[in-house]
């Protein structure tokens, strides 16, 4: 089953799980999801190859943003209504703090779903929610596809 | 002032590879060096890929190589002393998706540097540097020079 079925399915925790793993980047970086009264945490766990900075040791700024990109759009295509796959316009990442090698977490929130855009934010953290390692802002492109093919072949009427 | 040579720039970009084990793990490697330009390679693989089905890169790998090629950049100017960097935010405008199988290119230049803050631009790309994917932006502090003697006796060791 592909991606683009497999989000047509309720997000439980074993869809969460089968989406993760239709990603080869989110099984690359070791990406998990669980869901905790009824929202989803996202859970990237420490591995040496995450490394960006040997002395700290601290993950790669840019995987803690590439967990969180993937952690947004996950959590987008998880409470549309007619699910498809989100394209993401552009990227907003503030750092607040080096992520040390230890779980990082996210959660994320749909702050505005229109016809065509989404604007999610995402938080992410290690030892404390309150206390935030990161935060993102992501515009997805969730226009169908489908659609627009149809409005390309309606016929002309004069 | 940043009195390196071209040859010790090179040399200290490929060096920090050593200390960045998880872009040297994905194989990332200095391009170029084109005046205050710097660009980095990040070899096309599948366990980047955001699409089984398309083979098309994730975002996120372009992140990664963004994110180091900008926060790099710095030391291809020459009136920019090198120091640590750590990102204080990255703005990323994706054009379009990198063509499948294709390496990925990142293009960065500090555009304003102040004594705390740099202020730097840059892109990605795949075929061509004028028909960019991605669009980043951000600022980087420098929180602590980097000892010029040091840089500079890199590669003298192993020579």
């Amino acid at each position: 089953m592909s991606l683009a079925e497999l989000i047509g399915r309720d997000p439980d925790a074993t869809t969460l799980k089968r989406w993760l793993e239709k990603i080869p980047y989110a099984v690359y970086l070791g990406m998990e999801a669980e869901l905790h009264d009824n929202s989803i945490l996202f859970r990237l766990p420490p591995d040496d190859k995450l490394i960006g900075n040997a002395s700290l040791p601290a993950i790669h700024g840019g995987v803690v943003g590439a967990f969180m990109e993937l952690a947004g759009a996950i959590h987008l295509v998880a409470h549309m209504e007619k699910p498809v796959l989100p394209k993401v316009i552009n990227f907003s990442l503030d750092y607040l703090r080096a992520s040390r090698l230890q779980d990082t977490w996210a959660r994320c929130e749909v702050i505005r779903q229109g016809r065509q855009i989404a604007n999610v934010t995402v938080t992410a953290w290690q030892e404390s929610a309150t206390n935030p390692n990161a935060t993102a802002r992501a515009h997805f492109l969730i226009a169908e596809p489908e659609i627009a093919k149809e409005k390309t072949h309606v016929p002309l009427e004069t | 002032m940043n009195s390196l040579t071209f040859e010790e720039k090179l040399r200290f970009i490929k060096k920090m590879g050593d200390f960045i084990p998880h872009t040297s793990g994905l194989g990332v490697e200095l391009h170029s060096i084109e005046g205050s330009e710097l660009t980095l390679r990040l070899p096309y693989q599948q366990q980047l890929v955001g699409d089984a089905e398309t083979g098309v890169l994730h975002s996120g790998a372009l992140t990664v190589l963004l994110d180091q090629t900008l926060g790099l950049s710095a030391v291809c100017s020459n009136d920019i002393a090198p120091s640590v960097t750590p990102t204080l935010d990255l703005r990323i405008d994706h054009f379009g998706i990198a063509p499948p199988g294709s390496d990925i290119f990142a293009t960065g230049k500090v555009l304003r540097a102040t004594r705390k803050i740099l202020f730097v631009d840059g892109y990605a790309w795949c075929e061509s540097p004028d028909k960019p994917i991605a669009r980043a932006t951000g600022t980087w502090v420098r929180v602590m020079d980097i000892d010029l003697d040091w840089i500079k006796s890199i590669g003298r060791d192993s020579a």
